[in-house]
């Protein structure tokens, strides 16, 4: 079987973090939004161009006041500058409006792609990962994204034309001073290049130790009855305690690496200034500049370090969007191994095969067998059952005929065709399965009954009424206490075991399948509700073939064949009798 | 309004001191920062008036800059671990509260609430509670600073700039009244998302079998849908709100330029003031607009607290008495009714075991069967009647006593993401012998013998690498490690062939022979030989007695055994 288990990262980890496939990679997320984020460019450029004009119109004003005492020009300035300001607030809010959307969407989408993704994956992969950790990823990691897209990116535009806008227009003004200005930033790029890759791992392990906390609180909370009938709250607390302290060093290291960034610029900031004044003052003694240029020029570092301020602010929630990036990627990454074949592998089966197994050899972890080139047809309108010890392979038996698997070797035929090449579709309206473990979602009786059925897209209670009553169903609504409406959540302890199987046992009937597949679909029902269901099943039609998983031997009593699984191995039992004797002999080797 | 922040505020109390320090910290930063215009101010005026020494003012503003640098960095670094601790222990003082509580708890406040509440809303107070709170400290000191500075160079021009604040604080107000509403749902989408996701995770198996996957990508979309609205309306109030405030700030520019400028011709200004002015100007309005982010952080924050403090703030906890001492196994059940709401479980329902004895009950699905057992064992409590074990009611005995002498076998198997010994022997008790007394019970030997790393295999997330039989068996096992005077089996042998059932229950003789023994089952011909059957239904005793005695008083009884015998 594949592996599906996501990357544990750790200190020693190589980050493979490659901007350029990342930006490539989230470009497709911005499908539908490429207008708006070319609006907001645009609009971005106009805001910064206003944002740079305005300190050299400001110490224009101041020289021509000065030089010129000039009232009614400097009034002119007035409205020149109010003019621009009104600008600058009108392309502020449509950059934030269209920034935002574009975050919001990109959110969506990028949710939407994780969970369409899980949806796609086979089974094997949520045996292999944690609840919790899934959650996280989804919700947490997303969202840290989003941020990125709405606020950093946005600010991140901006900032960057501010910047380069300021540095061109000073250099064009006065190349020394402006050299002067910048030379603090040589040092900024050394060390903002040195700090990045100390930040995105501490990023990376600070999301992780989250997912790990939120994987920790879930396992508790879904087995909190355990834990308080065995008086192990110590075990709850003892062992969040852990993931808790755990997430806490993590969160303070990465906070203050990404923190670390600003106090840093603040001193270049700072820096800059001082150079500027002091240059700024010398040029002027030496007659190379005015007053109101300098005074211009310090606004003008302002401007400049202010942006590279926040970009190195933007540049750490940078960092933090990467890790959750990677960490979401590792799940788009991922791709099932349970594709539908093109495939024309065919077997000439007789009319009546409905199911085939041919030489299928199986296994969970590549190490130890569950089942062993086994052979079997299930034929049309018979009825089948597996027996065995537990753990002899029955239910891998049933996962394997819906294909929640796929074998090692060999090939399983539906009606003649390889169950591969069936989309899924197609393999769950013709196989019904009743798992062993009952699943019930948020909702009524009647939601959670036509759960998944393809004539049930809108919900409709008259039909469905209808319906159960046709296949004989209506009286085992009955044992809810508010029939179809009785609401149903899947924590709560207000509905049984043995009502979780009507309602799995009611879902797969109404879909009148082929092929019904039942592991322990009944165990937990009492006998008298049980000899009902028989009923029901006798009167499904003559065609459906059926395999039943369970102990009861009255359940198995009116099978055709009867398989005694174990060991790899399934063999013909003959009769009843004979596969009590050989349950009885069976060693549980398993 | 006021009432509930203070909710949030009074969090800080544990943290004064480090907070203290911290606020002194940034005060003396921004102090410094507010010192820096007015050595360039006086650099250029000084400069003008031609008593100008050069290295003096590169050493004052190499020393406050390098200053600044150390006390910005202390303050993001006392930041950080501040944040960090206070979300630690919120999330410590969560856990310990709910693990305090009962079964119900968890079942009614619902796991995924819970799990936002212990990540997102902890987060959310966190940032508010340090980032939140820094922001407003330096932006009052700011703002107040600057508008001192402001006044101290000119009084007139001074207030006229100053006549912006009262209008932003009332642009904010208008914003601000209006967004918390939004957060609120915001958070309740996220819930419902966890939700979703949650269940089509769990089903997952079912979700592959009928092919329902896309019906589980439009539910969560349609979560998703109503995120992104909210996260669109909440974007919406805020997108104005910058860009006003902005004007506003800029207005003062040119009110300085226009009326700074007249002000120099009089005499009353010079060049270096309206620098100065500017620069202050800049300094009042940047933390103005800090405050509207910071608003965005507390009004979520403020929500997200009312969530965490619904938890915290929640009345009682499991209550267990304190008798300790050795159950002999005698039950006693006293006119015991339970409800779920509008629903009836249980309708007074009476029983007595006698110690050492075995006793079945059986019924019907959804009889009350199993609330049965989760009263025996305290996990629940009746609304009314009494629950005696050994003639004490059950909820006065001490957890630790009752935990360390009852076993309960859930319908379900619960297996932690542990080995399979720290699985059974779940109450880490260093009784090698019980241990391995349990396992032999439970028949697992052979299987444990089979595994490459025997009992120390780790069982997979929700045990998927363990089949059906097997997590019965394991369930059984853990229960029977806590070697318990009574033993609760919910219908165990549902999941175990024929066979298995009869050794298990050979075994549990040998090994466990004097315990008393309840069974929850389908299937008289297993309980045949007990002490007592208990036949419920609809949630009321209909018969009690030996298997013969049933057979005499009881026609529901003599119904069901003759439908079995007929299908067997």
């Amino acid at each position: 079987m594949k592996d599906y288990c996501l990357k544990n990262f750790d200190t020693n980890s190589k980050l493979n973090l490659k901007v350029g496939k990342i930006v490539r990679r989230l470009g497709e997320f911005l499908k539908g939004d490429k207008w708006r984020l070319g609006w907001a460019i645009i609009v971005v450029l106009i805001n910064s161009a206003a944002n740079v004009a305005t300190p050299l119109i400001v110490g224009r004003a101041i020289d021509k006041f000065i030089v010129d005492k000039n009232w009614p020009e400097l009034a002119g300035f007035g409205w020149l500058l109010a003019g621009i300001y009104i600008v600058v607030a009108v392309t502020n809010y449509f950059q934030t409006v269209l920034m935002g959307r574009v975050g919001q969407n990109i959110l969506y989408r990028l949710r939407s792609r994780v969970f369409e993704k899980i949806q796609s994956l086979p089974l094997s992969f949520f045996n292999q990962n944690k609840l919790g950790d899934l959650i996280s990823r989804i919700n947490s990691d997303t969202d840290k994204l989003n941020q990125f897209f709405s606020q950093s990116l946005n600010q991140f535009m901006g900032q960057a034309f501010t910047l380069v806008g300021i540095g061109v227009f000073v250099f064009y003004t006065n190349a020394k001073l402006s050299v002067w200005m910048m030379l603090p930033v040589v040092g900024l790029v050394g060390i903002t290049y040195i700090l990045s890759s100390y930040m995105s791992k501490r990023s990376r392990l600070s999301l992780q130790s989250l997912g790990n906390l939120s994987a920790e609180i879930q396992e508790s909370l879904s087995y909190f009855k355990v834990i308080v009938l065995f008086n192990r709250r110590d075990f709850f607390r003892e062992n969040f305690k852990k993931a808790n302290e755990n997430n806490f060093a993590m969160s303070v290291r990465s906070g203050m690496i990404n923190n670390i960034s600003s106090p840093i610029y603040d001193l270049a900031w700072n820096a800059g200034l001082t150079l500027v004044l002091v240059m700024g003052i010398g040029m002027i003694l030496k007659g190379q500049i005015t007053v109101g240029l300098l005074i211009a020029f310090l606004a003008y570092t302002d401007k400049f370090y202010a942006p590279l301020r926040q970009m190195a602010q933007i540049w750490s929630n940078t960092q933090m969007a990467f890790a959750g990036w990677v960490r979401i990627s590792e799940i788009l990454d991922l791709k099932t191994d349970l594709e539908v074949m093109e495939t024309n592998n065919t077997l000439k089966v007789k009319d009546d095969d409905v199911l085939v197994f041919d030489k299928v050899k199986f296994s969970y972890d590549g190490e130890k067998i569950i089942l062993d080139k086994v052979n079997l047809d299930f034929k049309k309108g018979k009825t089948y059952a597996m027996v065995g010890p537990t753990g002899g392979g029955k239910s891998t038996m049933a996962a394997l005929m819906c294909r929640l698997y796929d074998p090692d070797f060999g090939q399983i035929y539906f009606e003649g065709k390889d169950i591969r090449s069936y989309s899924g579709k197609e393999l769950s309206e013709q196989i019904g399965f009743i798992l062993q473990e009952q699943f019930i979602f948020t909702g009524s009786v009647g939601e959670n009954i036509v759960y998944g059925n393809p004539n049930y897209e809108v919900y409709d209670k008259k039909k469905l009424k209808k319906e159960l009553k046709e296949d004989g169903l209506e009286e085992l609504v009955e044992r809810f206490e508010n029939g179809l409406d009785t609401e149903i959540t899947p924590d709560t302890e207000v509905i049984s075991l043995g009502q979780k199987q009507l309602i799995s046992f009611m879902r797969a009937i109404l879909r009148r399948p082929k092929l019904l597949v039942m592991d322990e679909a009944t165990a937990n029902i009492d006998t008298v509700t049980e000899s009902l269901l028989q009923k029901i099943i006798d009167k499904l039609p003559t065609e459906t073939t059926k395999v039943i998983i369970a102990h009861r031997l009255n359940t198995i009593k009116k099978a055709d064949e009867i398989y005694f699984v174990n060991d790899g191995e399934v063999v013909s039992a003959e009769s009843l009798e004979k596969s009590v004797e050989m349950i009885e002999k069976s060693k549980r080797k398993s | 309004m006021k009432e509930k922040n203070k909710g949030i505020f009074k969090e800080i109390k544990p943290y004064l001191g480090l907070l203290g320090l911290l606020l002194l910290v940034a005060l003396i930063n921004n102090g410094l920062n507010l010192w820096l215009p007015k050595i360039t101010s006086g650099a250029i005026d000084s400069f003008n008036g031609q008593n100008f020494e050069i290295s003096k003012i590169i050493c004052e503003m190499t020393g406050v800059s390098v200053i600044i640098f150390v006390f910005a960095v202390g303050q993001s670094f006392l930041q950080t671990f501040l944040a960090e601790t206070v979300a630690k222990n919120m999330r410590e003082r969560l856990v310990n509260k709910i693990s305090d509580q009962d079964f119900g708890f968890v079942n009614k406040v619902t796991s995924e609430k819970l799990l936002t509440i212990m990540t997102s809303d902890v987060d959310n107070v966190k940032q508010a509670m340090t980032t939140g709170l820094i922001q407003i400290f330096s932006s009052i000191i700011l703002v107040v600073g600057s508008a001192v500075m402001l006044l101290r160079i000119n009084v007139k021009l001074g207030l006229m700039v100053l006549a912006i604040v009262p209008v932003v604080g009332l642009v904010f107000f208008n914003v601000f009244g209006r967004i918390r509403s939004f957060f609120k749902r915001a958070q309740a989408v996220l819930d419902r998302l966890n939700k979703v996701i949650k269940e089509s995770i769990v089903a997952a198996g079912l979700v592959r079998i009928v092919n329902s996957q896309n019906r589980e990508i439009d539910k969560f979309n349609g979560q998703n849908d109503q995120a992104r609205d909210l996260g669109l309306s909440i974007m919406k109030l805020f997108s104005g709100l910058i860009p006003t405030i902005g004007l506003l700030a800029n207005s003062t520019v040119i009110l300085i330029l226009l009326v700074g400028g007249r002000l120099i011709l009089a005499g009353e200004f010079t060049v270096g003031d309206l620098t100065a002015f500017n620069t202050y100007v800049s300094m009042l309005i940047f933390p103005m607009i800090m405050l509207g982010f910071v608003s965005n952080i507390i009004a979520r924050a403020v929500t997200s607290y009312q969530r965490i403090e619904e938890v915290l703030n929640f009345e009682g906890k499991d209550d267990f008495g304190d008798i300790d001492k050795e159950i002999k196994g005698k039950i006693e059940f006293k006119k015991v009714s339970l409800s779920f709401g509008q629903k009836q479980v249980l309708k007074e329902v009476s029983f007595e075991i006698k110690p050492g004895s075995k006793t079945a009950i059986l019924g019907p699905t959804a009889a009350g069967k199993t609330q049965i057992f989760y009263l025996m064992s305290g996990l629940m409590k009746p609304n009314s009647g009494e629950i005696l074990i050994d003639d004490v009611p059950v909820k006065k005995y001490c957890q630790k006593c009752l935990s360390e002498q009852l076993g309960l076998v859930f319908q379900d198997s619960s297996l932690f993401n542990l080995t399979i010994k720290e699985n059974i022997n779940f109450q880490n008790k260093e009784d090698e012998n019980n241990l391995k007394k349990a396992i032999e019970t439970a028949a697992l030997d052979d299987f444990i013998e089979t595994l490459p790393e025997g009992l120390e295999t780790k069982i997979t997330e929700r045990g998927s690498n363990l089949s059906g039989g097997q997590k019965q068996r394991l369930t059984l096992a853990r229960a029977l490690a806590v070697n318990p005077k009574i033993l609760l089996l919910d219908d165990f042998t549902a999941r175990v062939d024929r066979s298995t059932e009869k050794d298990i229950f050979a075994r549990l003789k040998k090994n466990y022979g004097k315990i008393t023994q309840v069974l929850i089952t389908q299937q008289i011909a297993s309980v045949e030989d007990f002490d007592q059957i208990i036949l419920i239904m609809e949630g009321e005793v209909l018969a009690k007695g030996t298997h013969k005695e049933l057979l005499k008083n009881s026609s529901e009884y003599r119904q069901l055994y003759s439908l079995q015998m007929s299908t067997e």
